[in-house]
């Protein structure tokens, strides 16, 4: 088995506070972020295992100083590089660096097509200047993503965002359905959009990719909840992802450290293919063996994988269970509680920040 | 943005490029995904620079292979690029 490829978180640092933010809620703090040559190391160890893919994502990226040089060290690893920002700190010097280093990709997120909206679920100022970005990136060659989030609150202006996304002439744009994990958990009731949105979404998004064919490409994420079978998550435990947080952990996944039990190698201490072909994290719900029925004997079992098992952790408590977004999960009522209530209960405004890293020396 | 046609020109767009060095499997590197390539892939993708019309790529591919079918060298190259476009891997220039 062959892991595609590596998601390198390298900081938990950002200037955003997003109510959605995927980070977990106990971070990695500066101390603790792993050097330019250990990262250098890392990915020539996952070029040789086969990565095609890295993808150097946060917290935000351009937090740290040598980002180029990583760039480069992907690069130099055989290795096609992703970056995954809110584009603040990316002056116009910093971006030559970046591109003259061989990035290949850039991804640029967005909160909104308002103004208004954007900042107040980042918790910041920094809808126009990701405007103004976009128009730099295009002096570039390098592809351009923009990535929208979309949620209960901004899913009303989706052709809107399309049409933004086409402004900036983005050669693709990925419309993702915040998932439920730690600061969006928080924010649940808050975020996920009812029925009748998705519905609706999903009809302008077919319409969009129809008429923008070959212009700019489109993908598509819904939200779990609202799915029939689960999603094969990161394309199954084990099989085609390996993340690592700034501190050097190599994880399944995002989400992977809410799962009680689990311990999790760096790739200070071990080398990268034992850790993806031997260490127990990433063994614990790779194949079959560990699924429970419904999955065990379905069908779908080698297309999703059982599902999320984050998801199954943080909806039962109990990490081996089918995940209760599909229809056929012994726990499915769980979701179907939650949806049923999202028509009914009207948001308070409070919301819950994604805040940064505290750095050990404010602790004490 | 026009239609392929035989005096298109198709250019990889940014971000899409061959994976170095050449190997036993080809690969296609394109944003958050890879396309592997079999056959006479690489050779069509080589040649997708900008300066090379559909026409010419046909024409090469015919002389490198003598012994295939000309009609089904045209349509393969043909539904190939047809394709790249869709997924947004090429563009076509006039």
């Amino acid at each position: 088995m062959t892991p595609l490829s590596l998601i390198a978180e390298i900081t938990h640092r950002c200037p955003l506070h997003c109510v959605y933010c995927s980070n977990p809620l106990e971070m990695q703090v500066r101390e603790l972020e792993l050097s330019t040559a250990t990262w250098a190391q890392t990915f020539q160890a996952a070029g040789e295992l086969g990565v095609l893919q890295l993808h150097l994502t946060g917290g935000e990226p351009l937090a740290r100083t040598d980002l180029a040089e990583l760039v480069a060290a992907g690069r130099k690893a055989g290795l096609y590089v992703n970056l995954i920002t809110s584009g603040i700190g990316l002056s116009p010097e910093r971006l030559q660096a970046l591109t003259g280093a061989g990035l290949d990709h850039i991804q640029l997120s967005f909160q909104d097509s308002q103004e208004d909206e954007a900042n107040l679920i980042a918790g910041t100022r920094a809808h126009a200047l990701k405007i103004e970005l976009s128009r730099r990136i295009k002096e570039h060659r390098v592809a351009f993503t923009v990535n929208m989030v979309v949620h209960r609150r901004n899913l009303e202006r989706l052709e809107e965002m399309i049409a933004l996304a086409e402004e900036l002439q983005a050669d693709r744009l990925e419309i993702a359905h915040v998932q439920y994990y730690g600061w969006a958990l928080k924010n649940r009731e808050a975020l996920l959009p009812t029925r009748a949105q998705w519905e609706r979404s999903l009809a302008i998004i077919t319409a969009a990719r129809e008429r923008l064919s070959g212009r700019m490409r489109i993908d598509f994420v819904g939200p779990d909840y609202y799915a029939k079978y689960p999603k094969a998550c990161m394309g199954g435990w084990g099989r085609s992802v390996i993340l690592i947080d700034p501190a050097g952990r190599a994880l399944p996944c995002h989400a992977a450290g809410t799962i009680p039990g689990l311990e999790f190698d760096n790739v200070q201490a071990r080398s990268l293919r034992w850790i993806w072909e031997d260490s127990p994290a990433f063994r614990k719900f790779r194949g079959e063996d560990w699924m429970p029925e419904p999955c065990r004997s379905c069908d779908r079992r080698t297309q999703d994988f059982g599902g999320c098992r984050c998801q199954a952790m943080l909806l039962t408590g109990d990490a081996t269970a089918t995940d209760p977004v599909c229809t056929l999960a012994p726990r499915h009522d769980i979701v179907e509680a939650v949806i049923g209530q999202v028509d009914s209960t009207p948001h308070d405004g409070n919301w819950v920040y994604r805040i940064d890293p505290v750095s050990m020396v404010e602790r004490t | 943005m026009s239609d392929l046609s035989g005096a298109s020109r198709p250019k990889l767009c940014p971000g899409c490029r061959l994976r170095e060095p050449a190997g036993e499997s080809d690969m296609l590197l394109i944003p958050e995904g890879a396309l592997r390539l079999a056959g006479p892939g690489r050779k069509i993708v080589e040649r997708c620079d900008g300066q090379h019309t559909l026409d010419d790529i046909v024409r090469e591919l015919k002389a490198e292979y003598p012994t295939a079918e000309p009609s089904r060298i045209e349509t393969e190259v043909n539904t190939f690029l047809e394709r790249l476009h869709q997924k947004r891997v090429i563009d076509l220039e006039s």
